[in-house]
């Protein structure tokens, strides 16, 4: 039957093999990398903005010496 | 003319409680059920309408997809009846409830998905990338298909309401110009009432019309996944 997938024109080599916009596994792989490649995008995003948030404030210690100079708050 | 235009479109209830189930319920009342080996007349005709509609929805179906047959057929009957016999007046129509038609749309959609998913997951996957597109375009096209994915069941159900919902809100306006312009002009009043009569002409055709579109819209998305 002719069509995409028995084309002599339509024969790639190597990747294009799997990733083409013209046979039906090429088109599928397309699909399945691109939703790839935003979840990993998504997590890198994620995993980045855990990396840089701010520290929670330490509990600041009450001064209970006479000398206000040996606390450490 | 500070009357609330969308009245006759909220839900109606009977000493306080909710009858919209029953409203949904009553065109099967008046389907009349054949339980005669000779059928009546009533009957026949009935029959005859299913039939006809059923060749012209259901021939491009393989067998996977004729199961669905009994859903489609009741579907475009619920639609039709409930369509036509809120053109009468005072009556409430269920279909311009926006979440009555996303609670018909969406299950009906995700089952053609999820079956399309299930039986041919190569197929629909590689329906996300049209054939031919240029590399770089790839990545935006599959976003763009899987949004228009997605947009379907939204577009079935608003596609139905608005235009119930419209032509209602148009018979009603016309209506109320008539009755305002008898006294005024009676010239005028005749010729809205003559647009009138057209429009109400082109509601009993819209209501039947939107069933169709409905149900063949489902059916095309079923002969996707299929």
């Amino acid at each position: 039957m002719a069509g995409p997938e028995a084309d002599a024109q339509y024969q790639f080599t190597g990747v294009k093999n799997y990733f083409n916009s013209y046979s039906l596994t090429g088109r599928m792989n397309c699909v399945l990398a691109t939703y790839g490649g935003i979840a990993l995008t998504v997590w890198y995003f994620k995993l980045n903005s855990q990396k840089t948030k701010i520290p929670a404030v330490k509990a600041t210690q009450v001064c209970r010496g006479s000398n206000p100079g040996h606390c450490a708050c | 003319m500070n009357e609330n235009l969308f009245a006759p479109f909220s839900t109606p209830t009977l000493m306080g409680l909710p009858i919209i189930i029953i409203i949904m319920m009553f065109p099967s009342m008046l389907l009349s059920r054949p339980n005669r080996l000779i059928n009546n007349r009533l009957t026949s005709l009935q029959q005859w309408a299913i039939q006809m509609t059923l060749k012209q929805l259901m021939t491009m179906h393989n067998t996977k997809g004729r199961s669905w047959t009994l859903m489609l057929t009741s579907l475009i009957l619920f639609i039709s009846s409930t369509n036509l016999l809120g053109l009468l007046p005072y009556t409430f129509t269920p279909t311009t409830q926006l979440s009555m038609n996303l609670g018909m749309a969406i299950p009906l959609w995700a089952g053609t998905v999820i079956l399309g998913f299930r039986h041919k997951t190569k197929k629909s996957l590689a329906h996300f990338l049209p054939q031919g597109t240029p590399n770089p375009l790839i990545p935006m096209l599959v976003l763009i298909e899987t949004i228009s994915l997605f947009i379907q069941p939204v577009a079935l159900a608003i596609r139905l309401t608005a235009n119930i919902t419209a032509g209602h809100l148009l018979m009603h306006l016309i209506s109320k110009a008539v009755l305002t312009l008898i006294s005024i002009n009676i010239t005028t009043a005749l010729i809205t009432f003559t647009i009138l009569i057209l429009l109400t002409m082109l509601e009993f055709a819209v209501a039947m019309i939107q069933a169709y579109v409905f149900t063949l819209l489902v059916s095309l998305y079923l002969n996707d996944n299929t």
